[in-house]
């Protein structure tokens, strides 16, 4: 597991760390050799590889997932090393979305990409990636879409709850690639020549298995034993896991994996629910732990889980990933019509976040996650709470344009702090 | 529009039940892409060629491509004429095929499919199939596909039919009232939200569809007379509203916790006759009174 800083220290952020580990150099020993990096003194070898960096909480290695909102309900970002699961909605609609932030974020940041599907081409995959959203752009497009969403009532200021206002804005702003997260804009696709520039493999399903029709029996089903091979192949020869001494400038490898556990991987687990070889996706999803847990890597799985029969086995899916989040949409369901909903495209569950070298997980303390794709933005906002419940059912069922005022008054409003994140805001009288 | 179901390419299902049956509706619209001119291959499985063919005229089945799995599925008679390889084998010989331009390729039906095949074997080929128009790199016309499959709901459970479903760009499901046929139909568009639309229509003899409006309205169910409204803002044990006076004392009103000056006044200035609150601190026998050195009470 890439872990980053001493152990135990326990201190908060990583400017301490290197604080304190400078404090104890009062030894007369000097270490002999090359430095690894110019910024601590020699206490700790820090790993500055781009786009990552050390948890506050335990020191681990992160990376973004390419939706600061999302790294925020993560506990700052996606361990490297781990694997993030993404539970498709029932339409696919939204679950692409996030699987291309994350490569986006990869090649904004310059790590490699290994994306492999049996359903697209990787290539079409990459030519469909959201373009990044840069300084000079960014407040124009923010204002532009916060501008679309105020509500008129939203102007008045909060008498009651005021220490709300003096809380810090979220950040609002995307910009240089020296930052850990950053925005895209979902209309525009990224330009050609990053792509071009970045280095990736793709894994096509279709073009790697002929369509041999005598196969022999094996206990994984071929296209995941042919994937694998591929993802080890690709960490071992890229140096990925520390194998090849040539290799000085450390990256990371960042794996997509579309719609895992669909019959077009050949896997039946959607199909029937007691088929065979109920134990394939198992099976892979450890055996691709384990490739994980041993190199600098981190990967993103979408599974339609509403496919599967078997609930068991989606139990120990989710035991077997380290993150899993599940996105729930309302089209087609009775909640689509539910005007509680009506500003938002579906619920996000964080279905578990992994305790990795800790004994308690950061897990974030909301609960109603709901998320809405804007015309340029996908953001996740604290939905559905029973505040804002009631306060909605209040404002529609009152006759009057005064009495309307006057619970606004006592229930405050929702401010707009930033494109990720809303604080709600309840006042009580 | 049910006529451009099999506009946008891709796998389009057909779901039937006893009640509704799909064949008919599956003739029709075969035979109208026929009329505009695309190639149609059949793959029968079900029913003979005969009882398929009856009830299109010459043209029509002149154009017609039929693939008969239904005489002989397993190849017994070992004649030129059966397929050779099984479905399997005629589906994968369909997507070799390299005509430009549209086709059409209609599974009568994609259940016998579905029975006789494993699933994922099936869901990938259909796939590949599908997909003919967008691979290719060659500089060939698009060739739009689209596979037109039969499938009867009640045969197979929710995991084959979620399978197909989640491949599928387009599904027409039948259902109706007693007088008319309705086809609900769901156009799955990839990185868009689905739309849907229920299309009312009967099947003339001559296998033509003859669109129409719903059934008249009587069937929609009346609010029920006897339990009234209640409006839940009766007898209630709070104020929902406020009179003009209220509002303007609670307007007024400083709150607690907000700093204006008159607080900052009355706290900088104590004095005048003001009542200020006073802390009586009695020190009990363990209590330490040096808060700097915890070790005051030890007697050393």
């Amino acid at each position: 597991m890439a872990s980053v800083g001493p152990c135990g220290t326990g201190t908060g952020t990583t400017g301490s760390v290197a604080a304190a580990a400078s404090k104890n150099n009062v030894t007369s020993f000097q270490r002999r050799g090359p430095r690894a990096s110019s910024s601590d003194s020699g206490g700790s070898r820090l790993v500055s590889i781009a786009g990552t960096r050390p948890s506050v909480r335990n020191g681990q290695l992160l990376v973004s997932t390419g939706l600061p909102a999302l790294d925020q309900l993560l506990g700052g970002g996606l361990a490297v090393g781990t694997v993030l699961l993404i539970e498709e909605d029932k339409y696919n609609i939204y679950s692409p979305l996030l699987f291309k932030y994350f490569l986006a974020e990869g090649i904004i940041n310059g790590h490699t990409l290994l994306v492999a599907s049996a359903k697209e081409e990787p290539e079409k995959i990459l030519q469909e990636l959201p373009a990044p959203l840069l300084d000079d752009n960014c407040k124009k497009e923010f204002d532009e879409d916060i501008y679309n969403d105020k509500t008129p009532e939203s102007n008045i200021k909060m008498k009651i709850a005021w220490r709300y206002q003096l809380l810090p804005k979220m950040e609002a702003g995307p910009v240089s690639s020296s930052r850990f997260g950053h925005y895209y804009d979902v209309s525009k696709k990224m330009p050609q020549e990053l792509i071009e520039a970045s280095k990736w493999h793709g894994f096509f399903l279709p073009k790697k298995i002929s369509s041999t029709l005598n196969i022999e029996p094996c206990s994984l089903t071929h296209g995941y034993i042919k994937l694998l091979q591929f993802i080890q192949k690709i960490i071992y020869e890229e140096g990925f896991d520390g194998s090849n001494p040539q290799k000085k400038q450390k990256n990371i490898l960042r794996i997509g994996i579309q719609n895992l556990g669909s019959p077009l991987w050949g896997d039946d687990v959607c199909c029937t629910e007691n088929c065979d070889n109920s134990h394939n996706l198992t099976k892979f999803l450890y055996i691709l732990r384990g490739l994980l847990r041993t190199s600098l890597s981190a990967c993103i799985i979408t599974m339609p889980t509403h496919l599967i029969q078997n609930k068991a086995i989606i139990a120990r899916i989710t035991n077997l990933s380290d993150t899993v989040v599940h996105l729930e949409s309302f089209i087609g369901s009775e909640r689509e019509a539910n005007p509680l909903y009506k500003d938002y495209h579906g619920l996000i569950h964080i279905r578990q976040i992994p305790r990795l070298n800790n004994l308690i997980c950061d897990v974030s303390d909301v609960k109603d996650l709901a998320f809405k794709l804007k015309r340029k933005l996908f953001t996740i906002e604290v939905g559905c709470g029973v505040g804002h419940c009631l306060r909605n059912w209040l404002l529609s069922h009152l006759p009057s344009a005064d009495g309307t005022k006057h619970i606004l008054d006592s229930w405050g409003h929702r401010e707009q702090k930033g494109p990720g994140w809303h604080t709600a805001a309840p006042e009580y009288q | 529009m049910l006529e451009s179901v099999l506009a946008s390419g891709g796998l389009v299902l057909l779901r039937d039940s006893v009640e509704w049956e799909g064949r008919s509706l599956l003739k029709a619209l075969i035979k109208k892409s026929v009329l505009c001119g695309e190639q149609v291959h059949i793959l029968g499985c079900e029913v003979s060629e005969e009882e398929f063919r009856d009830g299109f005229d010459v043209s029509i089945n002149s154009q017609l491509v039929y693939h008969d799995l239904f005489r002989d599925p397993l190849n017994w008679s070992k004649t030129g004429e059966a397929l050779p390889e099984g479905a399997l084998g005629a589906l994968r010989a369909m997507y070799r095929r390299t005509d430009p331009g549209p086709v059409i390729i209609a599974l009568d039906s994609l259940s016998w499919l579905l029975l006789h095949l494993p699933c994922t074997t099936l869901c990938q080929t259909l796939h590949t199939l599908s997909q003919q128009d967008t691979c290719s790199g060659d500089s060939s016309p698009v060739k739009r596909v689209c596979v037109l499959g039969l499938l009867h709901e009640e045969l197979h459970g929710p995991g084959p039919m979620g399978a197909l479903s989640s491949l599928a760009q387009t599904e027409v499901t039948l259902s109706g009232t007693a007088s008319q046929t309705s086809a609900h139909i769901l156009y799955r568009r990839p990185r868009q939200r689905p739309t849907h639309k229920i299309q009312w229509f009967s099947i003339l003899p001559d296998f033509s569809v003859d669109l129409q409006g719903g059934p008249p309205l009587e069937s929609q169910p009346h609010p029920d007379p006897d339990t009234p409204l209640v409006d839940p803002t009766t007898h209630l044990t709070f104020n929902l509203r406020l009179s003009k006076k209220e509002k303007e004392a609670k307007d007024s009103l400083t709150l607690p916790f907000q700093f204006s000056s008159e607080k900052q006044q009355a706290l900088l200035c104590p004095g005048s006759g003001q009542a200020t609150s006073h802390i009586f601190y009695e020190p009990d026998a363990y209590d330490d009174p040096d808060q700097e050195d915890p070790d005051d009470d030890l007697d050393i």
